[in-house]
C-alpha cells in the first residue's frame, strides 16, 4: 500500500488562513481579554455601556470615509478590493445612527454625542487606519476591516445578551447596532475571506497582517478603558 | 531523568510555544507544549511540533524516546482550536478547515509511524485534555495519567465529532464498545475510568508523572529495539490507514462547515471557559462541558444502561 512520506508536505496557504495565523495572538489577546471577558460574562453597568457607545459612535463613523480613502488610493489591479469596499461602505451608511438611537435609549443626547472626546486608544484605531490607506498600503484597510468583522461576530452577540440581561432593556432596544451586526458580520466574513484570497502581491499582505494587528491590539485597549 | 541538559543542535530551534528538554542517558527528547492564551493545537503551535517532528526524522538515532508533556499547569491539551474553527466555519472556508485537518493528520501520522524510525512515545497526562488532545495522547506508545486528570470527546455537544484519529485510536485500544460511547456521549472520563477502559495504559498519584515516566522509559530502554519491533508488529496487526485518517477528516471539515449558529455559540462558550482554566481558576472547560451537557440535555448515557458508564 502506498503511504505518503511522514513529513509534512510543502503546502501553499491561501492569503485568508495565512492572514488568520499571522494575526492568531493579536486576535486572542482580545478574545481572552479578562475586561473582555467580564463584559460577556456579565455586561456593563449603564454608565459604562453609555461610554461603550459612544467610542463605537466614532468607529462607525470613522468607517466608510477610511473604506473611500483606501478606495481612492486602490491601484486598478485591486479592483475586486475597490468593489467590495463600495459594497461595503453601502452597507454601512447610516449605521452610525443607529449608535445614536441606542444612546438615546440609555439616557444620551445627540449633543452629548458630539461632545465626547475618543479615548486614546480610538484615536490611535482611526489615526492609523486613515494614514495606512493613505500612505502606508490602501489594502490595509482589509485588515481593519477583518478585525472589526471578528470582534462584531464572534463577540457582537454575547456582549449584546450580556448588556440586555443587565440592563433589562426590552428586544432589541439600546442593542440594536450591536446585535445587529452579529448575523451581518458572520455574512460579511465569507465576502471578506474570498477577496483576502484575491491579495497576491506581498507588499499588500504585509500591510493587511499589520492593520490587523494593530486594530485587534488597540480594540482591546480601548475596551480595558470602558 | 536529569533535566536542563543542553538540547542537541540537530533539535536545538528557538520555538514560541514548544518548551523541550534532552536527558542524554536515554536519547529522552520531552516536548512540553504552551500555547497562550489558550492550550490546544493552534496552526503556530502544530507547525513547531511537525519541525519537532522532522528534526527528529532527520537525524535517525538521535532520539530514543519522544515524551510529549503540558507546560501549563492542570491542562494537557485543549485539542482543536475552536475559535479558529468558528472563525473558519462564519467564513465558509472549506479549505482551511480541511488545511488544518491535513496538518493535524500528519502530526498524527508521525506518531504513528514512531517506532519504524525508532523512535518510542509516551504522553504524560498531568491535567484535563480533551477532544484533539485526547487523540494526540492516545498515538503514544505509552500513556501516562495523573488522577486528577480528566479527559473526554465533547464535539458531539456541539454537532461535530473527534476527527483527527478519535474512532481509530479508541478503537483499537479500547475497542468499539467504548469509542461508541465516549464518542457520541461526548462525556468527560476520570484517569481511572480510561484505564479501565483499556485507553491509559499507567494511573499515577498527582504530581507522580514524572517518577512514572522516569520508570517507565529505564524500563523500557534495555528492551527498546524487541520493544520497537513489537509495535511494529501491532501496528501491522491492527493497522491505521493513511487514507482512512484522510477520508475521516475531509468528512470532519465537511460536517464543520454545516455547524449551525448555536453549535458555534456553544464552542466559543467552551474556548472562554478554556481561558479561565489557564488562567488558574477553579472551574475551567471540563466543568463547562458538564453544564453544557446538562443544557443540551442528552441524557441517553445518564441512563445507567450502559456497561460504559458504571465505570465510575
Amino acid at each position: 500500500m502506498h503511504h505518503p512520506a511522514i513529513l509534512l508536505p510543502d503546502v501553499t496557504q491561501p492569503f485568508f488562513i495565512d492572514l488568520v495565523s499571522r494575526t492568531d495572538e493579536a486576535r486572542r489577546s482580545f478574545e481572552t481579554n479578562p475586561r473582555v471577558l467580564r463584559i460577556v460574562a456579565d455586561g456593563l453597568s449603564v454608565e459604562r455601556y453609555r461610554q461603550l457607545l459612544l467610542e463605537l459612535y466614532h468607529v462607525v463613523w470613522h468607517f466608510n470615509p477610511t473604506c473611500a480613502a483606501a478606495a481612492s488610493r486602490l491601484a486598478d489591479q485591486h479592483s475586486e478590493i475597490r468593489y467590495f469596499l463600495y459594497d461595503h461602505m453601502m452597507e454601512e451608511k447610516g449605521h452610525e445612527e443607529w449608535v445614536v438611537n441606542d444612546l438615546e435609549v440609555v439616557g444620551v443626547r445627540r449633543q452629548e454625542i458630539d461632545q465626547h472626546r475618543p479615548s486614546n486608544a480610538l484615536l490611535a484605531i482611526n489615526g492609523y487606519n486613515y494614514w495606512a490607506a493613505d500612505r502606508r498600503n490602501a489594502c490595509s484597510v482589509l485588515g481593519m476591516v477583518y478585525a472589526l468583522e471578528v470582534i462584531a461576530s464572534v463577540y457582537g452577540g454575547p456582549i449584546a445578551s450580556a448588556i440586555k440581561e443587565s440592563l433589562l432593556l426590552e428586544d432589541d432596544r439600546g442593542i440594536s447596532f450591536i446585535s445587529s451586526h452579529v448575523t451581518m458580520d458572520a455574512e460579511h466574513m465569507a465576502e471578506l475571506r474570498v477577496v483576502l484570497n484575491k491579495v497576491y502581491d506581498s507588499a499588500a499582505k504585509e500591510a493587511i497582517v499589520e492593520s490587523t494587528i494593530f486594530n485587534f491590539e488597540q480594540f482591546t485597549r480601548l475596551l480595558e478603558g470602558i | 531523568m536529569s533535566t536542563g541538559q543542553a538540547l542537541p543542535t540537530a533539535v536545538d530551534r528557538p520555538y514560541k510555544y514548544l518548551w523541550l528538554e534532552w536527558e542524554p542517558e536515554f536519547s529522552v527528547l520531552t516536548t512540553r507544549i504552551a500555547v497562550k492564551p489558550i492550550q490546544c493545537y493552534s496552526l503556530a503551535a502544530m507547525a513547531e511540533l511537525q519541525q519537532v517532528f522532522n528534526d527528529i526524522t532527520a537525524n535517525p538515532g538521535l532520539v530514543r524516546h519522544f515524551v510529549m508533556a503540558s507546560g501549563v499547569r492542570d491542562v494537557f491539551n485543549f485539542g482543536g482550536d475552536l475559535s479558529l474553527f468558528v472563525l473558519l466555519v462564519r467564513a465558509r472556508d472549506l479549505d482551511s478547515l480541511k488545511l488544518y485537518a491535513r496538518r493535524c493528520v500528519d502530526l498524527v501520522w508521525w506518531l504513528e509511524n514512531a517506532a519504524q524510525i525508532g523512535v518510542h512515545t509516551t504522553a504524560l497526562v498531568q491535567g484535563d485534555t480533551l477532544g484533539g488532545g485526547l487523540e494526540s495522547a492516545l498515538l503514544h506508545h505509552n500513556v501516562i495519567f495523573e488522577r486528577r486528570a480528566q479527559a473526554g470527546y465533547p464535539e458531539v455537544l456541539f454537532n461535530l465529532f473527534p476527527g483527527m484519529g478519535a474512532w481509530h485510536l479508541t478503537v483499537r485500544k479500547g475497542g468499539f464498545a467504548i469509542a461508541n460511547d465516549m464518542i457520541l456521549s461526548g462525556q468527560i472520563y476520570t484517569a481511572e475510568q480510561l484505564h479501565r477502559a483499556g485507553l491509559v495504559d499507567l494511573v499515577v498519584e498527582d504530581g507522580a508523572g514524572e517518577v512514572a515516566l522516569d520508570k517507565v522509559v529505564r524500563s523500557a530502554h534495555p528492551k527498546l529495539r524487541g520493544i520497537l519491533a513489537a509495535l511494529q508488529a501491532r501496528r501491522i496487526a491492527a493497522p491505521i490507514a493513511y487514507e482512512s485518517l484522510q477520508t475521516v477528516v475531509e468528512h470532519w471539515a465537511v460536517t464543520a462547515l454545516r455547524l449551525k449558529d448555536r453549535d458555534l455559540r456553544l464552542m466559543e462558550r467552551l474556548a472562554r471557559a478554556q481561558v479561565r482554566k489557564v488562567g488558574g481558576a477553579g472551574e475551567g472547560a471540563v466543568e463547562e462541558i458538564k453544564k453544557i451537557e446538562l443544557d443540551t440535555a442528552w441524557g441517553f448515557e445518564r441512563t445507567g444502561l450502559s456497561e460504559w458508564s458504571t465505570l465510575t
